[in-house]
């Protein structure tokens, strides 16, 4: 811990209030996510706990039949806004993790393939990649959605939903991460220690992981926080469609679909407070993200 | 300079086959092209006839051709929900779509460029610092919280601008027009703005950067050194320097603005290609989302070519092929 | 000679002029109390190592030093104008400048013929097919074939290009120009070529020229003067033939000894080389800033800085009455 807080990058850290301020934010909203069961005052997605009557109670005012009294308000269904959010969060953010997951195993992997074995294999991955990169990746990941649930039996449509959704858009996130571990592979297999290694007699693929996995995951890293917030978006842009996560266990990009259709009748905080809490995830991930390119690797710029 | 653009046209069909190829598989193995041919009601007999009349038996290489064949002449099947044939549902829904794409990137080309040299010249001044603060909330605003917002404001509050659909559109041949009336003019307004407003933040950040890099060159230090306005290092030396990579940009963004029209659409209930998409993926309507797949990859393709060929156009010495374009 | 020089008025002036450059709380001397005159129709050569600050001066003629730099004190006249506050009047028209590096000073999606319409309708008031008249009889005068006048930069080699600079910086008709390395970047045999161009056509004008090199074989063959630069400060100027012959200070004497001649006997001598290296702007030492890698240095020289003397060099062993060596 010692080293860490002497080091240049703390360094740097503690001098880009900028950084240091979305981090904050962000650490907030993670705990508050993450601890969702402590904080919030009673869980939507249980349906024993919900009175319809509470529907539509505006923020910080009792509600005129059961007196009940919410921080943000209440939903349509009667649900407390702010739990609703919590338990959102969790969704989004766990969405998220395994996407970012999924598209930083996948794009490492084949980066890795590609750029060490290169061949055939190499021009195939980078080739797949160039096409698919010409796509945005919520149209692909979109796409995919669509695939899946065409492939899955009807009945089964609606559980896999989160799972679905994990695969698409981790599978149009992948790109990036090949692109540069492949690039850092061609760099890093040309150095002595990696002869040595073969000289040795290691196989490729302990050279692979062994060698030169460690020396790329500084970018990949880095890669990987600005992945978060682009998959974040993704699956609260894939909720609002209608195309990500099931109603009854609504995410933040969920809520703020429900928050529009009650635009017009005049109840406002079902979206304000779903869109601000997207925007203060999105805005930390992503400042925290640019901060942390600048410092740890210019050349991504 | 011929073998140049030949060599582009054989990559973008290669390109081309390869999406069809993906388009061909899910039509082919995740539909089902009996099914979206007949419609449902078909019986066992109907069903027998048209698998052998499909040539569904017959090695794959030739379905795809056949696939292909057939999509050249708009021919893409019928969608699973009303039996209609796909064509007809694109081509019916494409107007919408274009207009909106068409208007949202002008939109975002003259606002980003305005807003990029504007930010570049005056770089560290208080107005272009609030741009460029301004721009970063903009790009990590998803595109259907920005409608949301918008209609929040604009439609809701203030009650100005509808919130959605085309309003009344003219028809002129098969294609149907919003520009020509009042109400559709202001339809346009807000999902255009929706639509182009993460364009723009990207063309303004970009061109913002083109600028202050070519203005470090060594010929604008000569042409300032030489006693020029800057009025002319601007427009004469800067602006065809930083028109290549915006053109760029702009243009692969044209893709990107008809991909996203599915969230603005969907925001606006805007009846286009786009909404067209979502709710096939909604229903599971495989047909539409494969030749939605194979629309979107034609434009794309032919966006990426259009703007290699202007490349050569503004560039000589890329016309003289002497230099390689870093992307390829 | 020099009483002849007295009777004729400077072309430009420049005295006692310093550019600092501010870095958080401290303030660097990256040209210091420089003080030199160019007169009409001569070439002066500027020579130094790397990062003495000859580059530096040509911009501050120019009124082209950008913050964190700044003039902070000293003077510029030219034809008796001040110019150091605003130099935006004889910018181009009177003084223009030629880079180093011909592959990148010019526009390379502009026709070479419109980049000198413009430098010509920028300075003189003419109509646009006069420009174009002139343009072609310029590129004719640098040895460019008018007939290519729509021709892009990246259709011409180095040399050519370097050429096209050249008249580009003479469309304004100026009375000096400050060209900066302008043969650095080409090669060994195109070099002699521009410089002879370049000393022809100014000739021929009466047009000044500031040298700047860090060749002294290039110094020896174009100028008339010559100003030896280290770190920031003059450390000798005088005619060209009378420096390089008798070179009095102790920095001139190295670069001297340092340029390969090729006369006879010379092949024998093994190439000298000043020990060391110039200090860098934060690390000047006190006193005569040459004075770590000078042989003669005393300790008056590591503790006060040599005045010029006899309007020639700046050396404490120069004001003990002229040492001939
Ligand atoms: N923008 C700047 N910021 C900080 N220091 C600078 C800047 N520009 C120049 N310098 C410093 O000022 C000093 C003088 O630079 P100048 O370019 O005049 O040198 P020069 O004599 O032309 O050298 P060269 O032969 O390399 O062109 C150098 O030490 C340089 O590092
Ligand atoms: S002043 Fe002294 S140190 Fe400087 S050059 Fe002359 S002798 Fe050498
Ligand atoms: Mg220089």
């Amino acid at each position: 811990m010692h080293w860490f807080l002497q080091s240049d990058f703390f360094y740097s850290f503690r001098n880009a209030p900028v950084a240091v301020a979305s981090f904050f934010v962000f650490a907030v909203i993670i705990l508050a996510a993450v601890f969702a069961n402590f904080i919030a005052p009673n869980n939507p997605f249980d349906p024993a706990s919900l009175n319809l009557m509470n529907g539509f109670t505006p923020p910080l005012q009792s509600n005129e039949f059961t007196g009940d009294v919410f921080l943000l308000g209440a939903d349509d269904q009667g649900r407390d806004l702010f739990s609703t959010i919590l338990y959102g969060l969790r969704i989004s953010l766990f969405v998220g993790i395994m996407a970012v997951m999924l598209a930083m195993v996948m794009g490492v992997v084949l980066g890795l393939i590609a750029g060490y074995l290169g061949g055939w294999l190499d021009t195939f991955i980078m080739r797949f990649a160039d096409i698919q990169m010409t796509f945005p990746s919520i149209l692909v990941a979109m796409l995919i959605y669509g695939v899946a649930k065409g492939v899955l039996p009807p009945d089964l449509r609606y559980e896999m939903s989160i799972a679905v959704l994990i695969i698409s858009i981790g599978l149009s996130e992948w790109v990036p991460f090949a692109r540069t571990v492949r690039g850092l592979t061609l760099v890093e297999k040309e150095k002595e220690y990696i002869t040595a290694a073969k000289m040795i007699g290691l196989r490729k693929s302990q050279i692979m992981s062994r060698h030169i996995l460690p020396n790329v995951l500084g970018p990949v890293l880095v890669i990987a926080t600005i992945t978060f917030a682009l998959a974040i978006i993704a699956e609260a842009t894939l909720s609002f469609l209608g195309v990500g996560v099931p109603t009854t266990k609504p995410s933040l990009g969920t809520l703020i679909r429900i928050g529009q259709d009650f635009l017009f009748s005049g109840e406002w905080w079902i979206l304000l407070f779903p869109a601000l809490t997207l925007l203060a995830l999105a805005l930390s991930i992503n400042l925290f993200g640019d901060w942390l390119r600048d410092t740890l690797n210019p050349k991504l710029k | 300079m011929l073998i140049i653009v030949l060599r582009r046209l054989l990559q973008a069909v290669m390109v081309l086959l390869f999406v069809a190829l993906i388009s061909f598989l899910i039509f082919r193995y995740v539909g089902n092209p009996v099914e979206s041919l007949l419609g449902q009601e078909a019986t066992v007999a109907q069903r027998a006839a048209l698998e052998e009349a499909l040539g569904l038996k017959d090695p794959i290489y030739e379905q795809y051709a056949d696939f292909v064949l057939r999509a050249l002449q708009f021919d893409f099947g019928n969608s699973y929900r009303g039996a209609l044939p796909v064509a007809e549902l694109i081509a019916l829904r494409l107007p919408a779509t274009l207009e909106l794409a068409m208007t949202s990137a002008i939109f975002a080309v003259i606002f980003g460029v305005i807003t990029g040299i504007y930010t570049a010249i005056n770089r560290g001044g208080f107005i272009a610092n609030l741009i460029l603060s301004t721009s970063l909330v903009g790009v990590s605003l998803p595109t259907f919280l920005i409608g949301v917002l918008l209609i929040w404001v604009f439609s809701v509050e203030l009650n100005w601008l509808p919130s959605f659909g085309r309003g009344e559109v003219v028809e002129l041949g098969w294609w149907t027009t919003g520009f020509l009336t009042a109400s559709g003019v202001k339809s346009l307004i807000l999902p255009s703005i929706t639509l182009g407003l993460y364009q723009m933040t990207l063309i303004m950040r970009l061109t913002r950067a083109e600028m202050l890099e070519v203005l470090r060159q060594d010929y604008i230090r000569l042409a300032v050194a030489l006693g020029q306005s800057k009025r002319q290092v601007y427009f004469f030396h800067a602006l065809p320097n930083i028109l290549i990579p915006v053109i760029t940009i702009t243009g692969l963004q044209l893709g990107s603005v008809i991909a996203f029209a599915i969230i603005t659409e969907t925001v606006f209930q805007w009846p286009g290609v786009g909404l067209l998409f979502i709710n096939a993926v909604y229903f599971v309507d495989i047909p539409v989302m494969s030749a939605y797949l194979l629309l979107v990859g034609f434009a794309f393709v032919v966006i990426n070519l259009v703007v290699d060929l202007l490349y050569l156009l503004i560039d000589p010495r890329l016309r003289d092929g002497q230099l390689k374009r870093g992307a390829d | 000679m020099s009483g002849n020089r007295e009777m004729v008025a400077p072309l430009l002036e420049i005295s006692r002029l310093s550019v600092v450059l501010d870095k958080r709380h401290q303030r660097f001397k990256a040209v210091d109390d420089l003080s030199f005159r160019v007169f009409p129709g001569e070439i002066l050569g500027l020579v130094g190592e790397s990062g003495a600050g000859k580059s530096m001066t040509g911009c501050a003629i120019l009124g082209l030093i950008e913050p964190p730099l700044s003039i902070s004190s000293g003077e510029i006249t030219f034809d008796g104008v001040r110019i150091d506050q605003d130099a935006s009047s004889i910018r181009g028209s009177k003084i223009s400048m030629i880079f180093q590096d011909p592959l990148v000073s010019l526009n390379p999606l502009r026709k070479i013929g419109d980049q000198l319409v413009e430098v010509i309708r920028t300075h003189i008031n003419i109509s646009k097919a006069e420009a174009f008249g002139r343009a072609k009889t310029l590129l004719a005068e640098v040895g460019i074939d008018p007939g290519r006048i729509n021709a892009y930069p990246h259709t011409f080699s180095g040399g050519m290009r370097q050429r096209v600079v050249i008249a580009l910086a003479l469309a304004p008709e100026p009375a000096l120009i400050i060209a900066d390395e302008p043969t650095t970047a080409l090669d060994v045999s195109v070099q002699a070529q521009i410089l002879d161009l370049l000393k022809r056509l100014c000739r021929e004008r009466g047009t000044s020229i500031i040298l700047i090199t860090h060749d002294m074989g290039v110094i020896s063959e174009t100028t008339d003067r010559v100003a030896v630069l280290y770190a920031g400060r003059l450390a000798e100027i005088g005619k060209t033939s009378a420096v390089l012959k008798n070179p009095r200070h102790p920095y001139t004497k190295g670069l001297v000894a340092a340029t390969p001649r090729i006369d006879a006997n010379s092949f024998e001598k093994r190439l000298f080389q000043i020990p060391g290296a110039m200090p860098d702007l934060e690390n000047i030492p006190k006193g005569c800033a040459f004075h770590p890698r000078c042989d003669f240095a005393s300790t008056q020289c590591q503790k006060q800085q040599p005045p010029l003397f006899e309007d020639r060099s700046a050396c404490w062993l120069s004001n003990e009455g002229s040492e001939t060596s």
